[in-house]
């Protein structure tokens, strides 16, 4: 029999209302409260996270007449490891039933706090809809020293230029960058300016990172912020292990399902 | 003989005219929007025919206005009888493609294009955050494999910044505190309120009962949380929509790049346009369902980024004005294909190409079935048909007798429609001008019973409720 949990949630990630059925809150709990204990085996050197992805409204869009099921309509799984020469290797599985894509990131990041891009980057994305767009892949690169570039299909084209005096990251880097920065954006109320790109595809220019807010239940987590040019806020909480847990947006808040290895 | 051109409409959901940086605003960030303005022709006059998805939908696919469609809000279904523009595309011997946000219900896409990308269980309303990078992804899969000899017409309904309606409907259920009290915003960084943000509360019934009133018609949960906002909540809520379109703004981006880099740059031209527009706290309201300018009035773009088709580039067009009708005459004109007699739009390319013709003076709007404007050069009426003591589920027509309030708005002296004047003497001429304008153009219309079982029983209900309100004198 499930537990159902009344209790106060942040609002930043409260989507326990509306068309969400079975009950958001007792989801996202559940979930806390089970993550540090589960783990999963993985190769040495390792570190993975797997989060759920659940709809902040309407399922996601996903249908609503499913009863029973879980209200999650996807996961992502991120995956990394430091090589020798200084470089994090990052591979990224997501997967939405909403959208019907499921994506394979694959890039690589300086060994610093931010994480910054280099080398070559490379995102497979499959549709299981029933549509003609069954596949893509992309390739991606900085050309240059600034130019940000993509290849699909032999076609190349620019999405932007780096900016020389913020780093670039992907968002999925994020779960390494927020924690690493937490401590001083928490401690200095101080913020940080990045520029991201977005699925390893779109460019976010300017964005900025800050403290929110810190809170017992129901866990303890301290929130951190993040907005930017063609980026709505999202919001992001961090345990006491420096795991993110939670990443709330407008349409979906990630939760995570379990972890093994450490981000520092 | 020239080949017939490509053509491409990018729509974008729920876009305010003015939220474009090429036209002077300077809240947000839309450098490939202004591409297109920069690569092509702004008609700056341009009205949806009802702001709601559906309805205007509707419209764009047909030519026809929303009393004709069988749509008349977010629900009916398109009569069969009326072809579309995939249909109608198809036999003058191009491709029809579809990627995206469709929404026009009772025509199943499918079957009148063949789609990219639609979603894994159909895409509805809103979801932009999923389908929108999706809808990319397929447009740049068919960009780079495309090798038919036949032209092609493909749309891209792009979602946002419709998701603006997930971030309203966040503060349903929770008090959600504004983002100086929150610490991620100074006062500074957000947008001033709209000047229109105080009203004139003499408004139709129909408009009162359906987005003022505490059990409000259409989504009375949202009217209940910003009822309890401050002055920087709603300037938030300018803030994110702002976001939204830029985060469209740059799958937009993707597209053009790419196209830019295949053979069919110079002989592709590309409509955008939106559905409906935003209040984003004009007149303090959110979302659509009005007849305000912010909610009526879209953009509307006509470019090519190449230099195969005659289109006069970097130029706003203020006088002429445009409505969503006019989307399924003009692709047919440049597709060389004949619309059907039935269309009520007229194509737009002597427009583009700088010619000389004959225009309509006005631009005729309808809401929430029984809701009328009639906007011209310099003003704009408000209307509603009251309803009818037994209800026949045809659309309510010209008909004197049956007129309820009316709203009456300067727009060269008074822009922001802040000053009701419908009721001030000076004005009746042209209140009775417009109101013969308004009959005069219904009745060119081919209006049709709403035959839909769910859509009739949204009208009894919606009907029932007015009614209670005219009854009580309201």
């Amino acid at each position: 029999m499930s537990t159902h949990y009344r209790i106060h949630l942040h609002w930043s990630f409260d989507y326990n209302h509306g068309a969400q059925k079975p009950d958001f809150a007792n989801e996202l709990i559940t979930l806390l409260q089970g993550y540090q204990t589960r783990t999963q085996d993985v190769e040495i050197g390792q570190i993975k996270h797997t989060y759920r992805i659940l709809p902040n409204f309407w399922r996601g869009y996903s249908g609503r007449n499913r009863p029973g099921d879980s209200l999650s309509i996807g996961s992502a799984v991120i995956q990394r490891h430091k090589k020798s020469d200084k470089l994090w290797c990052y591979k990224v599985q997501y997967k939405n039933s909403t959208s019907g894509e499921n994506a394979l990131l694959q890039f690589q990041c300086n060994d610093e706090c931010y994480r910054t891009l280099t080398g070559n980057w490379k995102a497979t994305v499959t549709n299981s809809g029933q549509d003609i767009y069954a596949n893509i892949e992309l390739k991606g690169e900085i050309k240059n020293n600034e130019q940000i570039s993509l290849c699909f299909n032999r076609t190349e084209i620019t999405i932007g230029m780096e900016n020389d005096a913020l780093p670039l990251t992907c968002n999925w880097g994020l779960y390494d960058v927020i924690p690493a920065i937490a401590e001083s954006l928490r401690t200095k109320g101080s913020t940080v300016d990045i520029s991201l790109l977005d699925d390893l595809e779109q460019l976010r220019p300017k964005c900025q990172i800050g403290y929110l807010d810190s809170i017992q239940d129901p866990i303890p987590l301290d929130g951190y912020y993040l907005y930017g040019t063609g980026l709505l806020p999202s919001y992001w909480w961090v345990d006491e292990s420096k795991n993110v847990v939670i990443v709330s947006t407008v349409f979906e808040t990630m939760v995570l399902q379990e972890y093994s290895g450490s981000s520092t | 003989m020239k080949t017939c051109p490509n053509i491409i409409f990018i729509n974008t959901d729920q876009h305010s005219w003015d939220a474009i940086s090429a036209y002077g605003n300077t809240y947000l960030q839309t450098p490939n929007i202004d591409k297109l303005h920069r690569n092509g022709t702004s008609f700056k006059n341009t009205y949806c025919t009802d702001p709601v998805c559906a309805a205007a939908r509707s419209s764009w696919a047909t030519g026809l206005y929303t009393s004709e469609t069988g749509v008349p809000f977010n629900g009916g279904s398109l009569h069969p009888d009326i072809q579309d523009i995939g249909q109608i595309l198809k036999q003058g011997g191009y491709r029809t493609f579809h990627c995206g946000k469709w929404h026009v219900p009772g025509r199943n896409v499918r079957e009148s294009f063949e789609t990219l990308y639609y979603g894994h269980n159909n895409i509805g309303a809103g979801g932009a955050a999923y389908y929108d990078s999706a809808s990319t992804h397929a447009v740049m899969d068919f960009l780079t494999n495309y090798d038919d000899k036949k032209p092609f017409y493909l749309q891209i309904g792009y979602v946002d910044p419709h998701d603006v309606c997930e971030y309203l409907h966040n503060h349903e259920e929770k008090q959600i505190p504004n983002p100086v009290e929150q610490g991620i915003l100074s006062e500074d960084d957000l947008p001033p309120l709209p000047d229109n943000f105080n009203y004139d509360d003499r408004e139709t019934v129909l408009h009162r009962v359906c987005r003022r009133v505490d059990d409000a018609l259409i989504h009375a949960r949202i009217l209940k949380a910003v009822k309890t906002w401050d002055e920087l909540h709603w300037r938030y809520l300018r803030w994110n929509y702002y976001r939204f379109i830029e985060k469209v703004d740059a799958e937009i981006g993707t597209v053009l790049s790419l196209l830019q880099q295949t053979d069919f740059v110079d002989n592709t031209l590309i409509i955008f346009s939106a559905d409906h527009g935003e209040a984003c706290g004009s007149h303090q309201l959110f979302q659509k369902f009005a007849l305000y300018e912010e909610s009526v009035r879209v953009p509307f773009i006509v470019s090519c980024l190449g230099e195969g088709i005659d289109v006069k580039r970097d130029r706003f067009n203020n006088t002429h004005f445009v409505s969503g009708v006019d989307i399924l005459p003009t692709v047919c004109d440049y597709a060389n294909v004949d619309p059907p007699d039935t269309c009520q739009g007229d194509t737009l390319r002597p427009l583009v190409e700088d010619k000389e013709v004959t225009w309509r003076d006005y631009a005729y709007i309808e809401s929430n079935y029984w809701g009328r404007a009639i906007v011209t050069d310099q003003y704009k009426y408000i209307t509603e048909y009251k309803p009818k003591s037994i209800e026949d589920y045809l659309p309510p027509g010209p008909n004197d007798a049956q007129l309820g309030r009316a709203q009456l708005f300067h727009r060269n002296t008074e822009p922001s429609e802040t000053e009701n004047l419908a009721d001030v003497p000076e004005y009746k001429d042209i209140v009775n001008a417009c109101k013969i304008k308004l009959f005069a153009h219904e009745n060119r219309l081919n209006r049709q019973q709403i035959v839909q079982p769910g859509a009739q029983k949204l009208i009894s209900n919606w009907r029932r409720r007015l009614q209670g309100y005219w009854e009580r004198g309201y």
